[in-house]
């Protein structure tokens, strides 16, 4: 068990079953390059795997993302965090909270996993200096017990996804 | 501009100039929208003004919006954008909720630049896909495929199914006023989701929440308008900016002041009000014990409630004592038959100094700073239950004695609206007094002039209050007791009815004088070496109620009297007869 608090969460209506089959058989078919989803039972719960692209900071380094669905998936955004350790970025909190707005208030159920993840990738790629956010142990310090960052009001370090 | 809400200005009569001096601009503004200025029926709000009775002085200073109004509002202001525009219904409230009903800087940056316009809010000119002749077609969201006539899109063209979209504008809706701003689900598409798509998909209950956000749009994000803040109320309130007295009157009947958006509290400023709202909510735990609601009859000490609205209080027999609900003095003291002064706004800080150790001191200090709270907030607090009894008074008045009381006198009830109005001004007074305490409890205690000019004045105001109070509240009743009530009695109420009238008219004018001297921030007090006639003729202009009163205290009557044969106290101003070389009010030597 990883430190979400969101093990209580409600089962996933038929709607987001449905959505969630038809996105992973899509996954399965055509797999994103640098990333790799673990295949589980948990329809719920996706664990991916994600590489650095060649040429950037993170090239050849593996980090792991844990992608939650609510209920209501996709009209609600699923929740998305790094396992920590997660990996040194100006976005990215040491608890593997990521500040990126489309996770937030910028949700479209028009999105799916796979687009979270090249958005995702594409941060990292964009990075020119591997650190934590300046509010970084403050944040986490918040946190404690668990809290989802959907629950946290963010403030968009900048608006590019 | 034309409009029956203009009570607040009634105080005074010279200031037309200044509510069309300042805001010039806003108002033009605000007029090219149309000018939907509407008229009220005249009997809807007559209840409702609590303002000094005055008739001069009549100008407009807000407008009271109810929903149907508003939502004429935006009809007027769609319909007009459409019409220039040449833009769909649909299409112009999209515009708006963006603009914030802004018309006017909507067309200036619509024909500055429509392409960027259009852009910015999402109003497409054409689909950015072209639908294909399948007769299926694949829901963006779900990635089912559905037959064309299930598929929904906005401008833009990109396809939903009819379970996508609905899912897609209940979230929206829940999510808050964001709904009005929708647009096509799709991340790289900005395209609006218009009105007529979202009313035509959302459930009843969804429904009635975007149109709630819609009419509310209006509103917020306004300079010019306010929500009234009473509990309940859907009224908002548009406001003449440039226009200096805050007081508005919604049609609930909720007086509250436009800018801060506190209850009413002219003479009183914002700032001062919200220190000392401020402090009653730090010091009420402290107050709940200190003034619990009862107090021991000053002779008998049995605890007293308080029931009624005046401070005149009688002990139940045997005892019947007599007295001040502020003070516990007797009222014997009080009334002006006996020729006692009026003292009870007076808090006196007489503790001698140095006389206790530096401990002993700061307690001490410590508990004056309370008790000196304690006797303002007694004060305010006592006056703000008074009012909400004279309400509910008058509202009794209203419904139940007025009709019975012009049985029994065989007169119309149009012939004793003077009782109507003595509860009005009892009403209106109390708020005044009320906040006068706050404002007294701010006052600089080093201000030692300003401090007695404001006493003198409040304790004059508060004395024909108590007196207009008492005539309205006790003396009326005896002609409502059913029993006691014969042919005989007729007289009495000749003479009554010239008394009220006359106390109504007198604590009006006390009152006026009382709001403009706070208002003006006791500056007669820094003028008065310039010009010593400043203080008792600065307010005069008024309605010729001063110097009529049958039923004054000397000091009044010595107002109106010519000041040639009086001098200026120099410490207090006090206007004294020739005879007396002590001042009366403050016992400075001449």
């Amino acid at each position: 068990m990883t430190s979400s608090s969101t093990q209580s969460r409600k089962v996933l209506s038929k709607i987001a079953q449905n959505r969630l089959q038809k996105e992973l058989a899509e996954w399965q078919l055509n797999p994103p390059p640098g990333l790799k989803h673990k295949i589980t039972d948990n329809l719920q719960r996706w664990v991916i795997d994600v590489s650095g692209a060649p040429g950037t900071l993170y090239a050849n380094e593996t980090y792991q993302l844990q992608v939650d669905f609510p209920e209501h998936y996709p009209m609600e955004a699923p929740q998305v965090i790094f396992v920590p350790p997660a990996p040194l970025h100006p976005h990215i909190y040491s608890n593997g909270h990521i500040c990126l707005d489309i996770l937030y208030d910028s949700w479209s159920p028009a999105m799916t996993v796979n687009s979270i993840c090249i958005s995702i990738l594409s941060m990292l790629s964009s990075s020119t200096s591997k650190q934590r956010p300046p509010d970084n142990d403050r944040y986490v310090k918040n946190c404690r017990n668990g809290r989802s960052p959907k629950e946290t009001r963010w403030w968009f370090h900048d608006d590019k996804a | 501009m034309d409009s029956d809400y203009e009570i607040v200005d009634a105080y005074d009569g010279d200031s037309a100039e200044d509510y069309f001096s300042g805001g010039d601009t806003d108002m033009d503004e605000g007029d090219s929208i149309g000018g939907f200025e509407e008229d009220e029926d005249d009997g809807d709000n007559a209840g409702y003004e609590y303002g000094y009775a005055s008739d001069e002085g009549s100008e407009k200073t807000y407008t009271v919006l109810r929903e149907s109004d508003i939502r004429q509002r935006q009809e007027e202001s769609i319909s007009h954008v459409s019409s220039v525009l040449s833009i769909s219904r649909v299409a112009a409230s999209v515009l708006l909720c963006h603009y914030k009903w802004n018309v006017s800087q909507l067309h200036d940056e619509w024909f500055a630049d429509e392409e960027r316009v259009r852009r910015s809010v999402g109003l497409l000119s054409k689909s950015v896909i072209l639908f294909p002749n399948d007769s299926e077609m694949t829901c963006g969201i779900c990635f089912d495929s559905y037959p064309r006539d299930q598929i929904h899109s906005a401008a833009c063209g990109h396809p939903y199914c009819t379970t996508c979209w609905k899912g897609y504008i209940t979230t929206a809706i829940n999510d808050g006023p964001g709904c009005l701003l929708l647009r096509c689900p799709d991340p790289a598409c900005c395209a609006a989701v218009g009105q007529d798509m979202i009313l035509k998909l959302a459930s009843d209950e969804d429904r009635e929440k975007y149109s709630r956000y819609f009419v509310r749009s209006y509103i917020v994000d306004k300079k010019k308008t306010k929500w009234c803040p009473a509990p309940d109320c859907e009224n908002a309130v548009e406001f003449e900016l440039g226009s200096n007295v805050y007081d508005v009157t919604c049609l609930c009947s909720h007086p509250f002041c436009w800018n801060c958006t506190e209850e009413a509290h002219r003479p009183v400023d914002c700032s001062t009000v919200a220190k000392w709202i401020l402090k009653n909510s730090a010091e009420s735990e402290n107050m709940n014990w200190i003034l619990a609601n009862s107090k021991p009859c000053p002779k008998c000490k049995r605890p007293i409630e308080k029931n009624q609205g005046c401070m005149h209080m009688s002990c139940t027999p045997p005892c019947k004592f007599e007295f001040c609900w502020l003070c516990l003095g007797a009222w014997s003291d009080h009334g002006e038959r006996t020729g006692g002064f009026y003292a009870c706004n007076r808090y006196e800080a007489g503790k001698q100094e140095g006389l206790y150790d530096e401990a002993e001191k700061r307690r001490e200090m410590a508990k004056n700073s309370l008790e000196r709270y304690t006797h303002y907030y007694e004060r305010w607090a006592s006056n703000q239950t008074s009012r909400q009894k004279s309400i509910a008074d008058l509202h009794q008045m209203q419904t139940v004695h007025l009709e019975k009381l012009s049985d029994k006198l065989k007169e119309p009830e149009s012939q004793l609206k003077f009782i109507i109005e003595a509860w009005q001004q009892i009403i209106e007074c109390r708020r005044v007094l009320k906040w006068t305490y706050a404002y007294g409890y701010y006052l600089p205690e080093h201000e030692t002039a300003k401090k007695q000019l404001f006493e003198y004045s409040q304790g004059e105001a508060e004395a024909a209050l108590e007196r207009l109070h008492q005539c309205a509240e006790k003396e009326l009743l005896v002609f409502l007791d059913d029993g006691v009530f014969d042919i005989n009695v007729t007289p009495d109420f000749g003479t009554f009815r010239p008394k009220l009238a006359q106390l109504t008219r007198v604590t009006c004018s006390y009152f006026e004088n009382l709001v403009r001297a706070l208002e003006n921030g006791l500056s007669e007090v820094d003028s008065q070496a310039a010009s010593s006639t400043s203080v008792k003729n600065g307010g005069a202009k008024g309605k010729g109620g001063k110097g009529k009163g049958s039923s004054r205290t000397g000091r009044a009557v010595a107002r109106n009297i010519d000041d040639s044969d009086r001098w200026n106290c120099d410490r207090c101003t006090y206007a004294n007869p020739d005879s007396s070389s002590l001042c009366q009010m403050c016992h400075h030597q001449r």
